[in-house]
């Protein structure tokens, strides 16, 4: 058994997500030479589990979030999302297959249209997917229900424009787009690192309750290790495009094995002495 | 202000193209003439029966220029559509679309942009035949290529944008891409391009006429203009009201399109539109609070000699239209040699404020009040001279994101030379020597001096950056976010480096952050801000001890931690933990 599924056979749990072998290699520019950005990696999601990837910048986080979302073909391996061979899938029916698995971004005032109110933005991915379609009515209501799971008032919000909202709200409005697909699986790219610190924590609460209320699971990528440990069941470490720690967040935080993490843990003790 | 005059600008262009085309669409209605017959005695004065006189064949003038009218904007609104409706589908289908065809249409647009205009407009003159039709071939011609690199430009920046990206990740198809986000985002920038385009094909078309180029028959003004210049107009005083009048009708048509094309371009304009946004945010959320006394009493130093930097009662406002933005608010602090101050509070809490007025960097409209006093002098009754040679030599800052604002194109070596040189007069050998000592002291092995900023890490760019505030030797340093938007390992470096220097040069150092936890690891005594106010000013073992302010003890709570060493404690957050996620609380 690999290392990195040292935990598996206790949770038992069907997988939600099984990623295997994914390559991914950039055409190297500037002669770098740094081509190969991820190198065989393999991890799973069971549902209704929060799993973090821990990395420095460079190492690849962000690449296995794109992978995943669709917005980058790795050059080989296997990703199986609920039972479905994403890669192998085409056209439609890979929209289908891949819509319950939403992705939030880093910067919540980038990934918002400027042109579209709340409203338009909370239903977009229906408007994508041509859910409800001819009913107006039932996506308004859609839109609504989504945003009072994020704690945004609809009547409040729906016909404002990003640029109303703080970076804590337009967050928000990220979670709730992502959530009116009813996902089972939230690919987290860093969604707090440009947020205030106290609005971390609270964005961190409002997806700990989506959680508790709908089972949902999430791949939280991030570079710091202490939120992935008040957050996360389980922690992937990324170093260099590998995956080269792995277990409960517990386990790998108190009890790191490989020199990079225990590098990791000991800088961010380091930062936090007081 | 500005945007005022633009206003104003565009109101008049309107105006000036209204009475252009009251000229062209009424005209046959007023003048009661044929332009092409001969209607009165050659070269009649203006008066009387002809308005604006008759040309040596005794055709009337007025008649004239409304035909001139006609043809000039037919074949200026023509051209510019249909060549902006190529250049926006081309731009969007190349910035689009797939490698090779970008790279087929950019080729087209190369050679199309290096085509000689005049020789081929005679080529094609001659193929086709002079008409009306030939003009507006031509000058398409010549225009669309020059507008689908420009929308290519844009959607190239727009395809790896936020909102698209968001949108694909939700498994949007290209055409829904292209419809929903790429062209709405192009439609207000082909609003001024059409207007300008106009004016490019009306000037064309002129000159071309003038020069004989043009449809020898039409009476467009440039062909009038031709002919007045051929038949000797300037030998008499028949220039007065033969060449006169249609060289004012070019001018004033193209003014009226120059200025609508300017206010409209004004008025897209994303970034002036973020810029308003930015403000109208901060003063929904904070004008005409009435200014309080700063609660927290000064604190008056032992050694007044130690003493670098001494703010009190520092204010800064900004006048909006929708009331004063209190930026900074009554603070007040001094700092000696030796001594670090950490400023910490969220986005939006005058921070940077601060640090930009002790530089003397704000400008009007700012509203600046109290004193900042730099090694005893009132930084506010220097010159702008003197206070040039203190900037970056005696007070040094290092400004946020200062790490991506390294110029490309040179060496960090040559940065360095260029900030030092900059505030003194010393031979090359000394700015070398003392280049490899400060990148030595930031712990970059010299070498690296011939490197140029793309091909360091971003670790060692924000050492660079460090390097440049060092380099003259300042008294003080102010460092703005120098960790933010670097990885935990990087951080700590910084953090470390940052720690050494300071104590090894017995620097005086103002360290701005949002990150309680970095503060802490450098700072001697920590202002707390928020929303412009300093709500708490305390000693950092004061504050890992026992926090006493509210708004201090929630941005210690909100700090993650690693070893839940106080998990016992946590009481108030009962909701939190049922989820298998739990926050550590003090």
């Amino acid at each position: 058994m690999s290392e990195f599924d040292r935990q598996q056979s206790e949770l038992g749990d069907t997988d939600l997500l099984q990623v295997r072998n994914v390559d991914k290699t950039y055409p190297s520019g500037a002669g770098s030479g740094k081509g190969k950005v991820l190198d065989g990696i393999s991890f799973d999601i069971r549902s209704n589990e929060t799993v973090g990837l821990v990395g420095v910048s460079g190492a690849g986080k962000s690449t296995v979030g794109r992978i995943l979302a669709g917005l980058e073909q790795p050059d080989g391996g296997s990703i199986r999302f609920e039972g479905h061979e994403v890669l192998a899938l085409k056209g439609r029916q890979k929209k289908l297959a891949l819509m319950p698995l939403q992705m939030i971004f880093q910067d919540p005032y980038e990934s918002l249209s400027p042109r579209m109110t709340i409203e338009q933005l909370v239903s977009e991915p229906l408007v994508i997917q041509k859910v409800d379609g001819k009913d107006k009515q039932a996506r308004r209501e859609r839109v609504r229900e989504a945003l009072a799971e994020v704690s945004l008032s609809p009547d409040k919000y729906m016909s404002r424009y990003p640029h109303e909202l703080s970076g804590g709200e337009r967050q928000r409005v990220g979670l709730a787009r992502a959530f009116i697909c009813r996902p089972r699986l939230i690919v987290a790219d860093e969604p707090t690192s440009m947020l205030d610190p106290s609005l971390r924590l609270e964005l961190l609460e409002l997806m700990n309750g989506l959680r508790r209320r709908h089972g949902t699971s999430y791949l939280f990528i991030t570079h710091d290790i202490a939120l992935t440990r008040h957050f996360c069941d389980r922690m992937l470490v990324l170093d260099q495009g590998s995956i080269v720690e792995s277990g409960s967040t517990e386990q790998v935080i108190d009890r790191p094995e490989h020199p990079f993490t225990q590098r990791l843990i000991q800088a961010l003790l380091e930062l936090n002495r007081f | 202000m500005k945007r005022n005059m633009s206003k104003n600008m565009g109101i008049l262009g309107a105006v000036l193209l209204g009475l252009i085309i009251i000229l062209a669409v009424a005209g046959p209605a007023l003048v009661p003439y044929n332009p092409t017959e001969q209607s009165g005695l050659p070269l009649q004065a203006p008066g009387g029966q002809h308005l604006l006189g008759t040309n040596d064949m005794g055709q009337d003038i007025m008649a004239e220029l409304v035909e001139g009218a006609r043809i000039s904007l037919t074949i200026g609104i023509v051209s510019a559509f249909i060549a902006t409706l190529i250049g926006t589908v081309l731009g969007l289908i190349s910035g689009y679309g797939l490698g090779w065809l970008d790279a087929l249409i950019m080729r087209v647009v190369d050679v199309s942009m290096t085509l000689p205009f005049l020789p081929l407009m005679i080529v094609v003159g001659v193929y086709m035949g002079p008409s009306l039709f030939t003009q507006i071939a031509v000058i398409t011609l010549v225009m669309w290529a020059g507008k689908a690199r420009e929308i290519r430009s844009q959607v190239l920046s727009l395809r790896s944008r936020g909102p698209v990206l968001a949108a694909r990740s939700m498994g949007a198809g290209h055409l829904y891409v292209l419809r929903k986000h790429v062209f709405p985002s192009v439609v207000p920038l082909m609003i001024p391009q059409f207007v300008r385009a106009v004016n490019t094909s009306i000037m064309l078309e002129s000159s071309l006429s003038f020069l004989g180029l043009g449809d020898p028959l039409s009476k467009s003004w440039g062909s009038i203009l031709f002919y007045a210049n051929a038949r000797s107009a300037f030998l008499t005083d028949a220039w007065l009201w033969w060449v006169l009048p249609p060289g004012l009708c070019i001018v004033v048509t193209v003014l009226a399109f120059s200025f609508i094309g300017y206010w409209l371009e004004e008025r897209v304009s994303p970034r002036l539109r973020a810029y308003t946004g930015a403000f109208s945010k901060l003063a929904s959320g904070r004008f005409g609070k009435t200014k309080k006394p700063n609660p927290i009493a000064v604190r008056q130093p032992d050694g007044a000699s130690a003493e670098v930097l001494r703010v009190e009662g520092l204010s800064v406002q900004f006048p909006q239209p929708a009331g004063t933005v209190r930026a900074v608010e009554a603070v007040s602090f001094t700092l000696r040699r030796g001594e670090v101050l950490g400023i910490v509070g969220e986005s939006g809490s005058g921070k940077t404020t601060i640090a930009a007025a002790v530089m003397q960097l704000l400008k009007p409209p700012a509203e600046i009040s109290g004193s900042i006093c730099f090694d005893g002098k009132n930084l506010a009754q220097l010159s702008p001279v003197e206070m040039n040679e203190l900037r970056g030599s005696r007070i040094a800052l290092i400004p946020q994101a200062a790490m991506n604002a390294l110029n490309p194109v040179m060496t960090i070596k040559s940065q360095l030379a260029e900030a030092m040189v900059s505030h003194r007069s010393i031979g090359k050998a000394e700015v070398l020597q003392r280049v490899s000592e400060v990148l030595g002291q930031v712990g970059l092995d010299p070498k690296w001096g011939d490197a140029y900023p793309h091909e360091l890490s971003g670790g060692m760019k924000q050492r660079v950056v460090i390097a440049m505030a060092l380099i003259n030797g300042p008294d003080l340093i102010i460092a703005d976010e120098p960790t933010t938007g670097l990885d935990v390992l990087v951080q700590t470096e910084i953090i470390k480096l940052l720690d050494d220097l300071q104590q090894r040069l017995g620097l005086a150092m103002i360290f701005i952050s949002h990150d309680l936890p970095v503060v802490l690891r450098l700072a001697d005594r920590i202002l707390i801000m928020k929303q412009g106010e300093m709500v708490d000013e305390v000693t950092a073992e004061a504050l890992t001890a026992s926090t006493v302010h509210p708004y201090t003890r929630r941005l210690m709570d909100s700090i993650p931690r690693l070893r839940a060493k106080k998990a016992a404690s946590v009481s108030s957050l009962t909701e939190a933990e049922a989820g298998g996620g739990s926050y550590v609380r003090i």
